[in-house]
């Protein structure tokens, strides 16, 4: 059947703020489904909060709204836009929870709207446990044994049942949220109340463990008549006991037989024509025992997913465009296959290379939070490559997650990080081969499969081969073909890379680049996606015309996520609209900008210097651009720029001007631009000599530590003697400690400006909502700024163009302000688009990444076109909230300081600043509680501020509890408030309170390390328990304006223009 | 370790190495044919439809999850070579590598297949070698004088491949028919469908008289796959020319090819064959849309299908013939392969169709009638 044809109007739900277990692979599904059903003439109304997608750009739906993914938003939307239909799979789960409501609350019924691609009972077969098993039992498919456990007690007598080690399975939540395993009773306890507490129906399933079984999925696509693809299998490195999203991958599945593998096929179309997905992708997850071969199913989403994502990367086959497509009537044999023009979708990728995911963690900001891999995923990001063999394609991957040029670099080995699954581990697996550990011995602490194994010590005795021998060309070649860098062969040989490089260029030991062809050559294929090799002759013709190449941002990290694939992906727009043929490098299969149709070639690689060198020989590109893939693409533009290759936009001076500190600090004292006080000191006796001049607080922070870690306010001499003593070892004459002046209470600002020799224009300034102290990426904002005096802001406009004319900014300058006591302080200048890039673009429709391109390729721009850019005549007020992994990482601590913690933010727009402020939390899935119990616990400097606020939330209706100090202050003014105790004072105490649910939300605001670390208690309650809790007088101030506006109870909805 | 040549007549020429432990390299000949499919390489090899071919696996890891002879199609690995890019070679017991070896196959890995298969599709299906040699031209040599007596051998592939003496297999059905295949080089799968579902099942060399399938009284016949060009096999087309509108038919493959030609239609080489599990077939028999699991150099041209013949089955990837049906002639042909080994397994429930809908149900209950009587 051709598309349904008394379709008009199809509504899109987005899936809001990347989260851990929910990242920007939905806003490639999404993007790329609009798209597909904007090119088939329907109206498309998308709604999303996140307004760093690309999905939520003007141009990619007919209407976008950027509002929260709530039932009241959603449904005022459906009442004013009418669409015929919803697509609920392209989401991921907050869609799909969302769109069960819809349905169950009458709203699409009321309205007429048809559900496609998934109805709410397949929804509910598929991830209703219970219901789940059913169908498993009457098709006869096996599942590990569990109970469904709606309460402590029952959840008791099931491990009783099933014995140790436990796993744990929340109903309905993402990403495994609140769950794990549990070795112990102990662990199992503590475990169960909180997934209990997880759970949006209170079910948890209770299983036995499968540990150490090999585990796969495979993804899949139905049509409306039946017809059935696999269009991907993807097997784990890591067998069972860790999440499939921590896992390393690989794609096609390597170690089933045929048989094996057949049989698992067709228990999956078994399974997706039972559970009734009518049309589209979905995705089934099956645990095979090691010897006996025997399977189970693990679960399933009816859905397009995070492995949709990476199956389209990995075979060239576009899952959210087609299941789109199906969700409206296609069917499979009715569509062609995009890469290869002549044969139809309805077929099975046939991939002639491997592909690799490794995923990206933070542990490193969690401090408290133990470094182990569960079935609760907490992995931030995710490279692929792909490698002629297994072995290019793991070393290559290694070598794209940033984190060492060596790749797999030698390390201290530890036997402990074998044998629990950690981040660490394949480098530690790596590091065992190399000190003589046998296949056996890694198979029986780990469970991987030993044909994996195999390949790593391969790899790894090629390595001693290498050293023992003299390089040849051979030799060369062959550690080129298992994936080794210039830099690690260089590290054997004694060697440095740009030597290794010159060896290669010399014998010709270089890369082709082949073609994702989805057939693997049997048809002919013209799409222009690449990957390289040392394997084969190259597909890759040396392209007619030259093109510009635009660097992606890699793997998805705390502080540098989707806001750069969202200015990568606008970027290679404007080039193109400019005339321009565009090459697109990044090694994240999440993305919009790893799609083949972004770009005009997309090269699937390593952001390294050898292999972004390595392409441009082969395009030979006009230049390339540094600025929109945050920092990677940065730290790139030298050793590119000594290739030979031209950077486009800011030159390398105009970078190290704002990267040196020394230069930058030079500079603005000749602008006489303030900044913060600083000096650089080598021990406890030199910080004393600078501590006046620095002055209290400061901030104080080791030189050479990656991220910001070991970095802290001080407050007086007590608090920088107990510093240097506790980081002693971190600190020296040669490894300085920066003190930095903070501005205490300051208010901190983002600018973004794009300047072009002739022209400048301001794209906005973010006004923080959070003091000074917070990383402008965890605090929330607003524009146009509401506390900022209009005078201040016409100051910052014209420093901020100063500044960008010194530097010689060409393109995109982002700056990070301090303003206390009318007084402006330049933190930080970062010469590239920034986070609030595309924040400040959705909110002001300035379109700043054309005007970035603009302004990198030197274009004028007519006075009249740029008179039009104002960003501060905004008719909706904008408001910008974040959200946090915490819950993820247990132990972890929900203050915010200067290091980034969040992982993803919302826009609440509204007309005006309460209304967005609610929206804003209400995105970020904050509650807004109605009425309850405030409990409080202050600091001495926050409680005279803060009392007014109290006084109103006693008229709204809310009572008080609080520490025994923040409680007599308050009965002292007039506000009642009963006085708990503190954790160290007997209990009960007050965390007793806010775990048995008496509490609403609390005020928590400290000074001093001492405090922080005695209130942690607190406010690890309340994220174990989704209690807000606010840790900064200015977000309590915000919040409370929040919570009185949305009393008021009033809703609107408008899309962006 | 060595260097091995893989040579096609065109010239052109693929380096690569041999098995360390193979260095008693075992030069052989054979055309030259590429498969698609991720996985089943013991099933593949064993299929006597590659017999006297050189297989190249796009699939780059070969030999990974090692051997388990329960899945061999036939008694013996049949093809002249394999080439991929990579072999499972380590210490292992029972590696894929170590049994290719221990049947004399020649194995050549680090090939650039991709090349390579550009190359067979580009060309059509050539005639090539596996050699051991110092140089190119040495290899050339070497690869010619064993192409040429290679090529030598008899057109008749499928009496090659087929078994010299009848076989007799216990169905596992008591209620289903007796079913005779004749065997054109039958992989093991297509017995195993066949005897799942009939009460007794004969199989009969190629060339056997149908005075002797007859005395067997069969209530229908299996015509399995097989190697070679369709237009060389002697004796079959004549023997299913009258053994049509009496009994059902049904034929895969080679089968399918050889009823075409009983049939009177023609068949053609194709340029480079279908060999892969991931084929997509429009069936309008079952009314389905399915993947497929395919091994085929040469097709039935449909128009030379006789009037009371429908093409019920296309490939959809370039809309040749799949599979043809007549009701009133009671036979069905399937190019592809729906006892899968390797590939997917949707076109199973064809041979549920061939017992259900082409078998009279007469024949069912009053079993043994004769054929002279139908």
């Amino acid at each position: 059947m051709p598309k349904m044809t008394n379709l008009k109007r199809i509504l899109i739900i987005g899936s809001g703020p990347i989260q851990i277990g929910q990242a920007c692979e939905f806003d490639y599904s999404g993007t790329q489904a609009c798209k597909a059903l904007m090119n088939e003439g329907y109206e498309v109304i998308l709604v999303n909060s996140n307004p760093a997608t690309i999905m939520t750009d003007p141009e990619i739906a007919t209407r976008t709204y950027i509002e929260p993914l709530k039932f009241d938003y959603l449904k005022k939307i459906i009442e004013i836009e009418k669409p015929d239909a919803v697509i609920p799979t392209l989401g991921g789960q907050t869609a799909l929870n969302l769109a069960l409501e819809l349905d169950r609350k009458g709203v699409l019924k009321d309205n007429k709207v048809l559900m496609l691609g998934a109805t709410p009972s397949v929804i509910e077969a598929a991830e209703d446990r219970e219901k789940f098993r059913a169908i498993l039992d009457e098709l006869k498919a096996s599942y590990p044994k569990s109970h469904m456990v709606k309460s402590f007690e029952q959840g008791m007598k099931a491990a009783e049942d099933l014995g140790y080690p436990l796993i744990l399975r929340p109903n309905y939540t993402l990403g495994g949220a609140g769950g794990g395993i549990a070795y112990t009773p102990e662990e199992y306890n503590k475990m169960l109340v909180q997934a209990l507490h997880e759970s949006p129906t209170t079910e948890v399933l209770v299983e036995e463990s499968i540990l150490g079984w090999k585990e796969f999925e495979l993804e899949v696509m139905r049509d409306e008549i039946g017809t059935f693809v696999v269009v991907c299998s993807i097997e784990n490195f890591d067998p069972c006991g860790v999440h499939t999203g921590d896992s390393i991958t690989v794609a096609p599945q390597q170690t089933l037989t045929d048989q094996q593998y057949q049989e698992m096929r067709d228990e999956a179309c078994k399974i997706i024509n039972r559970v009734g997905v009518q049309t589209g992708g979905a995705n089934i997850q099956f645990a095979v025992h090691p010897t006996t071969g025997e399977r189970v199913v693990i679960e399933m989403n009816p859905r397009v997913s995070r492995s949709s994502a990476l199956a389209s990367k990995a075979t060239g086959f576009p899952i959210a465009k087609i299941a789109a497509l199906l969700a409206v009537g296609y069917h499979l044999d009715e569509l062609k296959n995009d890469i290869t023009k002549v044969t139809p979708t309805c077929y099975e990728p046939a991939l002639d290379y491997v592909v690799t995911k490794i995923p990206r963690f933070a542990f490193e900001k969690f401090l408290g939070s133990k470094d182990l891999l569960t079935t609760q995923m907490k992995s931030v990001g995710e490279v692929m490559s792909i490698g002629r063999t297994f072995q290019e394609s793991l070393m290559k991957a290694l070598a794209a997650m940033e984190m060492n040029i060596e790749g797999v670099p030698d390390i201290h080995f530890s036997l402990e990080k074998i044998s629990y699954p950690n981040s660490q581990r394949i480098w530690h697996i790596f590091q065992a081969f190399r000190h003589g550990l046998s296949i056996g011995q890694i198979e029986d602490l780990t469970k991987i499969h030993p044909w994996f194994l195999e390949q790593v010590h391969a790899i790894v005795e090629f390595e001693t081969q290498i050293k023992n021998s003299d390089l040849s060309e051979s030799i060369l070649r062959q550690a080129k073909r298992r994936g080794f860098t210039d830099a690690r062969i260089g590290k054997l040989k004694n060697k440095k890379a740009s030597a290794i490089k010159a060896l290669r260029d010399e014998w010709k030991v270089k890369p082709s680049f082949l073609q994702v062809d989805t057939c693997a050559a049997e048809f002919l294929s013209s799409t222009p996606y690449y990957y390289s090799t040392y394997w084969s002759a190259s597909d890759l013709q040396k392209p007619e015309k030259r093109m510009i190449a635009v660097i992606g941002s890699g793997p998805n990290r705390i502080g540098q996520g989707i806001e750069f694939d969202y200015s990568c992906v606008r970027g290679v727009k404007a080039l193109q609209n400019l005339g321009y043929k565009v090459a697109m490098i990044n090694s994240n299969p999440e993305t919009v900008s790893t799609d083949y149709d972004t770009s005009d070639f997309l090269f699937f690689e390593p952001l390294t210097e050898e292999c972004v060198v390595e392409i441009f020989e082969q395009i030979n590109p006009l230049g390339f651009i540094a600025q929109l893939g945050g920092q990677t693409p940065i730290n790139l533009a030298h050793g590119l720029v000594k290739n030979g290759y031209k950077l486009l936009g800011s030159s390398l001076e105009s970078l190290d001007m704002a990267e040196d500190r020394k230069q930058f600090s030079k500079i603005c004292r000749d602008l006489n631009l303030k900044i913060p006080e600083s000096a650089v000191v080598g021990s406890i006796d030199e910080a004393l000599q600078h501590e006046a001049y620095v002055g209290y607080p400061m901030i104080c922070r080791p030189s050479y530590v990656i991220g910001g870690r070991r970095m802290e306010v001080i407050e007086n001499r007590q608090e920088l003697e107990s510093y240097f003593q506790r980081h002693y070892d971190f600190i020296s004459p040669q490894n300085p400690c920066q003190m930095d002046q903070f501005l205490s209470g300051a208010l901190e600002v983002d600018v973004d400006l794009v300047r072009a020799p002739n022209w400048v224009v301001m794209g906005g300034i973010v006004e923080h909502i959070e003091a000074a102290g917070v990383h402008s990426g965890d605090s929330m904002g607003v524009v146009p700024p509401q506390r900022l005096k209009q005078d201040t802001l016409h100051k910052i406009e014209k420093m901020s163009q100063e500044l960008a004319h010194k530097m010689n900014v060409l393109g995109h300058l982002n700056l990070q302000l301090a303003i206390k006591d009318d007084e402006i302080f330049v933190l930080e200048a970062n010469p590239r688009s920034s986070r609030s890039v595309p924040f400040l673009a959705k909110a002001t429709s300035i379109p700043l990444i054309d005007l970035g391109i603009a302004a990198q390729m030197q274009i004028d721009l007519p006075a009249s076109q740029l008179a039009k850019y104002r960003w501060a005549d905004l008719k909706q007020i904008c408001v910008k909230g974040v959200v946090f992994p915490f819950k993820k990482f247990s132990e972890s601590d929900s203050i915010l300081g200067p290091e980034m913690k969040s992982t993803g933010e919302t826009m609440g727009r509204a007309a005006t600043y309460p209304e967005a402020l609610v929206k804003a939390f209400v995105s970020s899935s904050l509650h807004l509680p109605s009425h309850g119990e405030v409990f409080l616990s202050l600091r001495d400097k926050d409680k005279i501020p803060l009392l007014p606020l109290f006084k109103n939330l006693q008229k709204l209706g809310f009572t008080f509890t609080g520490t025994r100090g923040t409680s007599d202050y308050l009965n002292q003014n007039g506000v009642e408030c009963l006085a708990l105790n503190k954790v160290h004072e007997g209990r009960p105490n007050c965390v007793d309170r806010i775990r048995s649910g008496q509490v609403n939300f609390v005020i928590n605001t400290t000074s001093g390390r001492q405090s922080l670390e005695a209130s942690f208690d607190i406010r690890r309650a309340c994220t174990d328990y989704s209690i807000p809790c606010l840790t900064e007088s200015d977000a309590a101030e915000a919040f409370v304006m929040a919570l009185e506006k949305s009393k008021t109870g009033r809703i609107e909805v408008s899309p962006i223009t | 370790m060595k260097k091995g040549f893989l040579v096609l007549e065109s010239g052109d020429v693929f380096e690569g190495l041999t098995l360390p432990q193979q260095s008693q390299f075992p030069d052989k000949a054979g055309e030259v044919v590429f498969n698609t499919s991720h996985s089943g390489y013991e099933e593949i090899a064993t299929d006597p439809s590659y017999f006297s071919q050189i297989i190249v696996m796009t699939a780059p890891m070969q030999g990974n999850y090692g051997v388990d002879s329960k899945v061999w199609e036939s008694e013996k690995i049949w093809i002249q070579g394999f080439v991929c890019v990579q072999m499972q070679n380590t210490k292992r017991e029972n590696t894929w590598a170590n049994r290719l070896v221990e049947h004399q196959v020649p194995v050549l890995t680090e090939v650039d297949t991709r090349r390579l298969v550009i190359t067979l599709r580009s060309q059509g299906t050539p005639w090539g070698a596996l050699v051991a040699a110092e140089s190119a031209t040495e290899a050339i040599s070497k690869a010619n004088v064993l192409i040429a007596k290679q090529k030598n051998q008899d057109a008749d592939w499928v009496h090659l491949c087929s078994r010299l003496k009848i076989e007799d297999r216990k169905g596992r059905n008591p209620q289903g028919p007796r079913v005779a295949v004749l065997d054109f080089g039958a992989k093991e799968n297509i017995i195993r469908e066949v005897v799942q579902r009939a009460s007794d099942v004969r199989i009969f060399p190629s060339r056997t008289d149908i005075k002797v399938i007859e005395d067997w009284k069969p209530d229908s016949i299996v015509l399995s796959n097989g190697p070679g060009d369709p237009a060389m096999v002697q004796v079959a087309p004549d023997t299913i020319k009258k053994l049509l509108g009496r009994i059902p038919v049904f034929g895969i493959c080679m089968g399918h090819q050889v009823l075409s030609l009983a049939l009177g239609a023609k068949t053609y080489k194709m340029k480079f064959g279908h060999r892969g599990a991931n084929h997509p077939i429009k069936d309008s028999l079952l009314n389905e849309i399915y993947m497929s699991s395919q091994n085929h150099g040469y097709a039935v041209e449909g128009d030379s299908l006789p009037g009371d013949v429908e093409v019920t089955h296309k490939n959809l990837n370039d809309q040749t013939v799949a599979g043809f049906y007549s009701k009133k002639l009671n036979c069905l042909g399937i190019q592809y392969h729906p006892e899968s080994h390797p590939g997917p397994h949707e076109a199973t429930k064809l041979f549920d169709f061939f017992i259900k809908n082409m078998h009279q149900p007469a024949v069912k209950a009053n079993k043994g009638i004769k054929i002279n009587e139908l």
